[in-house]
């Protein structure tokens, strides 16, 4: 009898398996293509946004308006950043992800290269504003050709600078440096001020900050960090070894806080809200964070060594999940997304960077000259393209974050060379 | 003796101060505020754009209602049949039920999502709670096939022979005797499943279906490059108190629960 | 076979043999499809959301699993691919040492905690709750607790060194160094469970009949020499119990690590679970990720096996 229960059982298990295997295996047509367009792209449908915690304020701003003024109604939910792409990939893998999803741009070409979203490369050819949307961040969403995400907010990296302690250091509030060198001087003489006051301040555990803030001085100083397929690692380059070393001595020195050693993230705003640090590399979205805690701030671009300005084009992409049956609506809301409407009335009207080129200045951004300043440096910055970006450069287990430790507080010139053997066959990994 | 007895009064009592602390200090942080006490983190806990909505502690509470459920229902006659019966086949399942222990969750939960889907169940705190009750069955089994075969046989038996049907036996005389047993493995079922993170960040997509924890969890990293920390105190506050009230309410009973289903090797 | 017969009631029990000579195959093919009814939910519930993704699982260690497109089979290559992997190297090596470190240690302080409130005494049931309420709080919510606690923008543990003199200037416990981001999950494993094992313990402890400690105390034997020749070998069984849980949790351990640390500093507390984390949700491979937990669940198997084989030969 146990041997008859359990051929059944068995067998039972094994016609399971032959669904799940069939279920797994089977090629999803469901994939939205672009076979099955509605007449009217806004006919009522209610579309599923799925989007990261930092970015759920501005994701709720766009769906908020959009459905204000659209029968299609977005609704949004917003996930822990460090789950997020846990959420996403479980999704996926269940071949149940939603009609719409955002992600960390840097992200976007892993997903596109696993076919996450729906190719739009029709649909976003025939806008006539597809010269004017921040073209880093198309190009991040772009695969072997084919274009399968738009950007969706943008958040570069910037000098933020204490204006208070410039003026008591002696320095000239209005007159931030325009090199790296000047910038080491500046917190050098800020930092003598004393007390717990520091020059300069960095996120030197966390693999995604030092990219933010450093890599835009080695573009500035002509270098660069990847090859254009994102196959090959340049972080051994000699504009790289200049800018790490010019960190490590402000640290050596003192003159960065000591916290930057151990600063993951989470409390790298906090260091800087609370006034105490002269100028550091940061978000531009801070600017406003900052100044709400009291604390007056300056702005100007991340220069390179010698000079030149460049900036980390940052923020999320997002296009129309694979697995999606509207995929036409979803258009719908993602072409309106990139409309003047929504970038005016949603983004500048709440001191967001607009994703169009062309509205840089706006009526909202020409009340402040630093918001003017913050969107121009678009056209100057790059947003790094690699398939495998986030397990060589973000992740903290990442070969990255191994390098920047090495470079900045051990062995600098091993760590820079293995570093880039092991971060390239990192993004070569199939 | 009583140098003895004031030794042992001062070292437990000061284990019992460490053990405490960290409770007792995440609870005076919650209340601490930038210029004293308040309640102004509790203020923000709840208020703040992705903070804690009723609507996430009604699924909160409606998960562990099903689990604590649902795992009693399974364990109470699972563990009856695997302490008092013989059959085909129970030694094979009950290890395997203990091997449920030894798979990460990392490992099954997209299989699992994927069965949930098949199932109808994909996005549904019932899907959620299912799988719950599956993590709860080692323990919750072990302990009631212990509890079970603490019993006497002869209370069993004698029931039996006044013409109880089984189910009746069960119900109306082991019941009552494993008690102590089932208030312990309903306590770990709700302990679990009210505190529970990474299941239902992968198996529920709609936020109106967030638990509470996914919630506090979401509400930490809010914004980039900032943790509130006196808010997230505040989070697990607010997450722990239900449970140490279930705590003290039911401490006698679960403290016998485990003297009573002695463990055997 | 045979049945228990109540030596209280002599007439009915006299019946009963009589009935239950007469047909005990009956009986027992009764009692064994009754026993099958009352197991069937777990065997549904372990078969279903158990067995059928683990087979999923084996399944998907054999292929290359991408998140959309089909599966290709390229078994072993998800195997062989774990020798190369030099974080599975390192992530293997912590997870084993903080398993014996977790282990020894927990024990011992679960061990002492319960031999500290074995006796009933006054205030006993105090003590006993104040050790165990920890684990009133999720396990994900203590992460979060300690990683407040040790923080120091609010926690006190640092100021509190630094009023002692102890610690001078900034320090980050959990990420500070290796050993200070190792300690700190260990403080909080061990604040979380000692209370849980300790239970077990004390319920093994009070299975002991006092009469063999009286034995013992006329024999004129030491408190020493009856802990070591009679209370730990007839605790074996529930100590076998605790360290099978221990060794199983520390091996999977993952919370702690992704909460306090993120497997920081300098990827020196990495656990294997959080490797898995990472090929399955970050790499996105799947089959490589279900290769590494086939592997890590054989191991555990392996070892229960043998444990309980050990157990099993002591006991006789």
């Amino acid at each position: 009898m146990a041997r008859y229960r359990a051929r059944r059982v068995v067998a039972g298990m094994a016609a399971a398996l032959l669904i799940t295997a069939v279920a797994a295996c089977g090629n999803d047509d469901a994939a939205g293509g672009g076979g099955t367009e509605a007449a009217s792209a806004d006919d009522g449908a209610t579309l599923t946004l799925w989007t990261r915690a930092a970015t759920e304020s501005v994701s709720k701003a766009y769906a908020e308006k959009y459905n204000a003024t659209h029968k299609n109604q977005v609704k949004v939910t917003a996930y822990p950043n460090e789950e997020y792409p846990a959420k996403l990939a479980s999704a996926a893998g269940a071949k149940s992800l939603p009609d719409l999803f955002a992600s960390d741009v840097v992200f976007a070409p892993q997903y596109a290269s696993q076919g996450l979203w729906v190719d739009v490369t029709d649909r976003f050819g025939a806008l006539d504003v597809k010269d004017k949307v921040a073209p880093a961040h198309v190009k991040a969403g772009t695969w072997e050709g084919k274009v399968y995400a738009v950007p969706h907010t943008i958040d570069m990296s910037v000098m933020l600078y204490n204006k208070d302690l410039y003026t008591k250091a002696g320095l000239d509030p209005e007159k931030p440096p325009t090199t790296l060198k000047e910038f080491a001087e500046h917190a050098r003489k800020i930092d003598k001020l004393g007390g717990d006051v520091n020059g300069t301040y960095f996120g030197g555990n966390c693999g995604g900050c030092v990219e933010f803030t450093f890599w835009p001085s080695v573009w500035a100083a002509g270098g660069g960090v990847l090859d254009a397929e994102g196959n090959n690692a340049k972080i051994d380059s000699k504009e790289m070894a200049e800018v790490f070393a010019l960190y490590r001595s402000l640290y050596d020195e003192g003159v960065a806080a000591p916290a930057s050693k151990d600063e993951a993230g989470p409390t790298w705003l906090g260091a800087l809200q609370n006034g105490k640090v002269g100028i550091a590399p940061g978000p531009s979205v801070w600017l406003g964070l900052i100044e709400e805690k009291g604390v007056k701030m300056g702005v100007a671009p991340i220069p390179g060594p010698d000079g030149g300005e460049s900036t980390f084009v940052g923020g999320d992409a997002i296009g129309i999940g694979a697995t999606s049956t509207k995929a036409g609506q979803a258009w719908d809301f993602l072409a309106w997304t990139m409309s003047d409407e929504a970038q005016i009335e949603v983004i500048a009207k709440n001191k967001g960077v607009p994703t169009r080129t062309d509205l840089a200045s706006n009526k909202y951004s020409s009340t402040d000259p630093r918001v003017v300043l913050i969107n121009s440096l678009m056209e100057k910055g790059q947003t790094p393209y690699a398939r495998n970006f986030n397990a060589s450069f973000n992740d903290p287990q990442s070969p990255w974050l191994q390098t920047v430790r090495g470079a900045l507080f051990g062995d600098a010139a091993s760590s820079l060379s293995t570093g880039n053997a092991d971060i390239t066959k990192s993004l070569q990994q199939s | 003796m009583n140098r003895s007895r004031l030794g042992w009064s001062v070292t437990s009592g000061a284990l019992a101060i460490l053990f405490l602390f960290p409770l007792l200090w995440s609870g005076w942080a919650s209340f601490r505020t930038g210029s004293g006490f308040g309640l102004e983190n509790y203020d923000r806990l709840f208020t703040s754009d992705n903070g804690i909505r009723p609507m996430h502690v009604v699924n909160s509470i409606v998960v562990s209602a099903l689990t604590v459920g649902g795992t009693l229902f399974v364990a109470t006659l699972g563990g009856y049949a695997f302490g008092r019966f013989r059959f085909p086949g129970r030694d094979v399942l009950f290890l395997i039920t203990l091997a449920i222990l030894m798979v990460p969750y990392a490992t099954i939960l997209i299989a699992l999502y994927v069965l949930l889907g098949w199932l109808g169940l994909e996005d549904t705190l019932i899907g959620l709670s299912l799988v719950l009750i599956m993590f709860q069955l080692p323990f919750s089994i072990f302990m009631m096939r212990n509890s079970f075969e603490a019993v006497p046989r002869e209370l069993e038996e004698s029931a039996q022979m006044d013409g109880c049907a089984s189910v009746g036996t069960l119900v109306r005389i082991m019941l009552p005797a494993v008690r102590p047993g089932l208030i312990t493995v309903g306590l770990f079922a709700f302990l679990t499943s009210w505190s529970e993170f990474f299941a239902p960040l992968i198996l529920l997509n709609s936020t109106d279906k967030f638990t509470t924890t996914l919630a506090v969890v979401n509400m930490r990293t809010a914004s980039h490059g900032s943790i509130d920390y006196a808010a997230l105190e505040a989070g697990v506050v607010f997450m722990a108190v239900p449970c140490l009230i279930l705590f003290a309410f039911m401490q006698r009973s679960y403290v016998r629960g485990f003297t009573s289903g002695a463990i055997k090797g | 076979m045979t049945t228990v017969i109540s030596p209280h009631r002599e007439q009915p029990a006299a019946q009963a043999s009589r009935r239950t000579v007469r047909r005990p195959r009956r009986r027992q093919t009764r009692r064994a499809w009754l026993g099958i009814a009352y197991a069937s939910p777990t065997a549904v519930m372990v078969a279903l959301f158990f067995l059928v993704p683990l087979v999923l699982v084996g399944w998907m260690s054999l292929h290359k699993w991408p998140l959309l497109a089909p599966p290709t089979f390229n078994a072993p290559e998800n195997f062989a691919d774990i020798g190369d992997n030099e974080l599975v190297r390192s992530a293997t090596w912590f997870t084993v040492k903080y398993t014996v470190i977790i282990t020894v240690l927990l024990f011992a302080v679960a061990l002492g905690l319960a031999l500290l409130v074995q006796h009933r005494r006054r205030g006993v049931g105090f003590f006993r709750t104040a050790f165990f309420l920890p684990m009133a709080v999720g396990f994900a919510n203590a992460s979060l607790l300690f990683l407040g606690l040790l923080s120091d923008e609010i926690g006190p543990i640092s100021d509190l060194l630094r009023a002692v003199g102890l610690v001078d200037g900034y320090v980050s416990w959990t990420s500070g160094s290796a050993h200070s981001a190792l300690g700190s999950a260990i403080v909080l494993v061990l604040w979380r469970f000692a209370g849980f094992n300790m239970l077990i313990l004390l319920t093994g402890l009070q299975a002991i009949p006092p009469e063999i400690y009286e034995a013992a105390r006329v024999d004129g034997a030491s408190r020493w020499q009856t802990f070591r020749r009679i209370t730990l070998p007839l605790l074996r069984p529930t100590i076998a119990l605790v360290l099978t849980l221990m060794v199983t949790g520390s091996l999977l351990a993952f919370d702690q690590f992704w909460i306090l640390t993120r497997g920081g500093p300098d990827n020196s507390t990495t656990s294997l679970v959080m490797v898995i984390y990472r090929e399955a949700f970050i790499r996105l491979d799947l089959g490589s990720a279900a290769g590494i937990s086939v592997v890590l669940l054989v191991v555990l198997i392996v070892f229960n096996v043998i444990q309980l084989g050990v157990l099993r030969r002591r006991s006789n």
